[in-house]
């Protein structure tokens, strides 16, 4: 450092201290994180009392045109349908419905009010020009609508909160948010949640709009804050149970949840309310994580230990610990929509099937059916719907069986899912029993598999070492190719590696791999692995074989480039073979039309298990 | 020397499994003469092939042949086993099952495979002397080796041969399995009918005269209905061929003839004149009439 800069260094950090402290004395933050502030605002929220209805709200289209429509689960009965257009997600509060609806050109946006008990349009509130929506929330009291006005530049725009009653759209209240960078809200038990700068969570009175406390975020953004009779969240990554523990959240908090889940699984545990596409129905809806959670004091877990991740057309149940698969279920047509009502996975597909899975178990509790209607999207008011399965003593019927649905997930013609499929391979290959080990070989057998997927296959069956399912591998392989009877071969090295991995519990199998060998078209890589299926489970029956397959191939250039198989049987030959079978390696290591690349090798492995052999034999001849 | 060491080893019983061991089983006295129906040679000639036939070729020639079939000459080695399959002498097979069983470039395979078919059909290939390693060579992964064996094989006079030759119109190379057909139908073994049928159901040309050569009337009617769902080649083949055969009443052969002539393209056209011209000048049958009327008719359309 030179003399001027040593100079000027002093004053340097003399100007960034005073900016810090200038910052600190204007922050519209100073509150966040006081934990004493966020106790007594959560103390001031009384929850509401659950609410008796269990309906589903309806997105539908097809050819009678756009409407919105009231389904009673309870009840199993559309209980009204209005036209309209929704553009934003339906929320539901009180004794209305709320979502939006195509806007003017001049508008930034048009909110619009149902009676929920007959869908008849109450009120619409157009937004100004300048302002944008980010999200909303009802309750019983009020309509809580965020928007962002627009300001000349980045850093005019501006938030606010703006509370509307519920059945005229009387302003209620407006509350000025220190930023323009703001994301939708979430009520509850008279506390309002938004989401603002990406770490922080405002806390409202929603009788006031006072402001009550501030979260600051600190291992993670804020991107969501979640109303639930349980508890009040708030997170991105992962979830944060609103509490004086997480009032500067971190993830070491015991409110703090994450669930252990497969790769396959988009950890989307609620929606960005930053991103203005994610208030509206979207591919997310259909694919995200449904959780809730058993809250006691300031400690969280998930209920039930359990997750579920609804993927389009599949839902499977995990242990949010371990990220043990639970259950699986797979729906003929994708789920448009899904909640958990805390008891029940409840979902709506695009043809019209509503459905209820039990969230422990998967098995079937409800079922019904909205005939001739595409539905599009679907919101659920029904937490706590807990049915029971008509004509079912237990209430439910039986529980998805999991290697069956598995399986029929990686037979699915459906090409969106390659990560689900090997997933669901990676599960069979993970269950006991025959069931699973039989389903990996049918899977194997199909045509048409992409290379990973029978590769992981194949890995999931060796992996299994399943001796007492040897008989199955035995008669995977007794099938093979037939043009007359348009019978393809199956993956004869697939089948030897498994066979292979049984050891000497796999020997019962060496008739049917010696059969493979002899055919001509088993593959040369599958000729090999033979070979080495035979060392590995001590197959001696598989010698005669072996000796012919060295002949007639040792002097077939075609090995010249790969001697692999060639190499292997001779170790076969060598391992499994006596005296005669060593005087035959001697012969073709000597016979100078032999591939060189197995003369080769056969000279060294030989030499290496008999030193004198090469030398005596070539005395005695 | 190679030769001797390979011959040894073959002695010794040591190198094979099941087929190359019995080649080295050599039985001069399962000889036979030459099938009737070749090429007649000259009275000498015939007495001296004869006389091979029946002795069998000498030890020392036996050798030259084995060295050469080892040898490093290509051309030699592919020469030999032609003139060894030309001897029409039951040990000739010896040296071409050894050099088999011991294996072999693909190249000098198919040229003792087509020797030891040439021996099959003068009749002198036997089961003992080469049942076993031909049989193996009908699974080689090369399609012209399996070929070439299973010509060989079906000469072998042995009903053990039969189930690999039905195994073969399986096979997923065309050359391979209208070979199985063709020796299956020489032999006149109907236990590939089935197979036959379904090969030609899949529209498989190979198939066709196999299938002619060996189907039962009553197989005629279905053969028929595949009309419109395979190749019309592939049934004018088929029907045509059938209706070649002496042993179907004239009856049916009309109603086949009909049946020919429904289909289109030039294959239906070359089944009605090959099946007019199979008829003697001389004899008049009504299935020829109605042939000859058909393709007049077709003639006159086009």
């Amino acid at each position: 450092m030179n003399a001027k800069a040593m100079r000027a260094r002093p004053s340097v950090l003399l100007l960034v201290a005073a900016a810090a402290l200038s910052a600190c004395a204007t922050s519209p933050y100073k509150r966040a994180g006081n934990a004493g502030e966020v106790a007594a605002a959560l103390a001031r929220s009384q929850p509401a009392a659950p609410s008796p209805r269990s309906l589903v709200f309806l997105v539908l289209g097809g050819s009678a045109g756009q409407r919105v429509a009231a389904y009673d689960l309870a009840t199993s009965r559309l209980v009204w349908t209005q036209p309209g257009e929704v553009t934003t997600r339906i929320e539901v509060g009180g004794d209305i419905i709320v979502h939006g609806a195509p806007a003017q050109p001049a508008s930034g946006g048009l909110i619009v009010a149902r009676d929920i008990g007959n869908g008849a349009v109450l009120w619409q509130h157009a937004l100004l020009e300048k302002e944008r929506l980010a999200g909303y929330d009802v309750d019983a009291h009020a309509v809580y609508v965020v928007i962002q006005t627009q300001g000349l530049t980045k850093r005019g725009t501006t938030g606010s909160v703006l509370a509307l009653d519920p059945r005229t759209k009387a302003v209620l209240w407006r509350h000025e948010l220190p930023t323009g960078h703001v994301a939708g809200p979430a009520v509850r038990g008279g506390l309002i949640a938004v989401p603002v700068d990406s770490q922080y969570v405002i806390l409202l009175d929603r009788a006031t709009g006072a402001e009550l406390a501030q979260v600051l975020s600190t291992a993670e953004a804020a991107t969501f804050v979640r109303a639930l009779p349980e508890g009040m969240f708030y997170g991105s990554r992962g979830v944060f149970l609103l509490s004086a523990a997480t009032a500067r959240g971190s993830r070491e908090s015991p409110g703090y949840l994450l669930a252990k889940l497969p790769p396959f699984v988009r950890p989307f545990y609620w929606y960005d309310l930053y991103r203005p596409e994610q208030t509206r129905y979207s591919a997310i809806d259909r694919n995200h994580i449904l959780w809730r959670v058993s809250v006691e004091g300031e400690r969280a877990r998930f209920r039930d230990e359990t997750v579920v991740i609804h993927d389009y057309r599949f839902l499977f149940g995990f242990d949010a610990a371990s990220g043990a698969l639970r259950w699986a279920y797979s729906h003929p047509s994708d789920a448009v929509a899904s909640t958990d009502t805390g008891s029940v996975i409840a979902f709506v597909s695009t043809d019209g099937d509503i459905g209820a899975l039990d969230r422990v178990t998967g098995a079937r509790r409800y079922q019904a059916r909205l005939s001739g209607e595409v539905v599009n999207a679907a919101t659920f008011d029904a937490d706590g719907f807990s049915p029971t399965l008509a004509g079912s003593e237990s209430g439910a019927g039986a529980a998805p069986d999991l290697v069956a649905t598995l399986g029929a997930i990686v037979a699915d013609p459906d090409r969106r899912f390659p990560d689900m499929k090997l997933f669901a391979i990676e599960e069979i290959g993970r269950q006991p029993g025959r069931e699973a080990t039989g389903k990996l070989l049918e899977i194997l057998g199909e045509r048409g598999m992409t290379p990973l997927a029978a590769q992981k296959t194949s890995e999931a069956l060796a992996a299994r070492k399943d001796t007492q399912s040897a008989d199955l591998l035995a008669a995977a392989l007794r099938r093979h190719a037939d043009y007359a009877d348009d019978r393809t071969a199956p993956p004869v090295d697939f089948l030897a590696r498994a066979v292979a991995a049984l050891g000497a519990g796999g020997r019962s199998v060496t008739p049917e791999l010696v059969a493979q060998l002899r055919l001509p078209e088993t593959p040369t890589p599958a000729a090999a692995q033979i070979a080495r299926a035979l060392i590995a489970t001590g197959g001696e029956e598989g010698i005669p074989a072996l000796r012919d397959y060295l002949t007639m191939y040792r002097a077939d250039p075609v090995h010249d480039a790969d001697p692999s198989a060639l190499i292997a049987v001779a170790e076969a030959l060598i391992k499994l073979g006596g005296p005669a079978d060593r005087r035959l390696l001697l012969f073709v290591a000597e016979e100078p039309h032999t591939v060189a690349p197995l003369r080769a090798h056969l000279v060294k492995a030989l030499g290496e298990t008999d030193p004198g052999a090469v030398t005596r034999t070539a005395t005695r001849d | 020397m190679l030769v001797i060491r390979a011959a040894t080893v073959v002695a010794f019983g040591l190198v094979l499994g099941a087929a190359a061991a019995r080649a080295a089983e050599t039985k001069p006295a399962d000889a036979k003469p030459a099938a009737a129906g070749e090429a007649k040679p000259s009275k000498a000639k015939k007495t001296a092939k004869d006389k091979v036939a029946k002795d069998g070729l000498p030890a020392a020639r036996l050798d030259a042949a084995r060295a050469a079939l080892v040898g490093d000459d290509d051309a030699a080695a592919i020469a030999a086993a032609s003139s060894l399959g030309a001897s029409g002498a039951a040990n000739a097979a010896e040296p071409l099952a050894e050099l088999l069983a011991v294996g072999t470039s693909p190249s000098r395979a198919e040229a003792v495979l087509d020797a030891l078919a040439k021996l099959g059909a003068a009749g002198v290939l036997t089961a003992p002397r080469a049942l076993d390693v031909v049989d193996l060579y009908c699974g080689h992964r090369a399609p012209e080796v399996r070929q070439r064996a299973i010509k060989a094989l079906g000469t072998i006079k042995d009903p053990r041969v039969v189930p690999t030759l039905v195994a073969r119109l399986g096979d997923v190379a065309p050359g391979v399995r209208a070979a199985a057909g063709e020796a299956l139908a020489a032999r006149k073994e109907r236990a590939g009918t089935p197979r036959l049928f379904a090969l030609v159901k899949r529209g498989d040309a190979g198939a066709a005269s196999p299938l002619a050569a060996l189907a039962t009337p009553d197989l005629i009617p279905q053969i028929a209905e595949l009309a419109g769902t395979v190749d019309d080649a592939v049934l004018a083949t088929a029907l045509g061929d059938y209706a070649q055969r002496s042993d179907v009443p004239d009856r049916q052969r009309l109603d086949v003839v009909r049946t020919i002539a429904k289909l289109s393209g030039a294959g239906a056209t070359t089944a009605l004149v090959e099946y007019v011209a199979s008829v003697p000048a001389k004899e008049d049958r009504p299935s020829k009439r109605e042939a000859q009327k058909l393709l007049d008719q077709r003639e006159s359309a086009q």
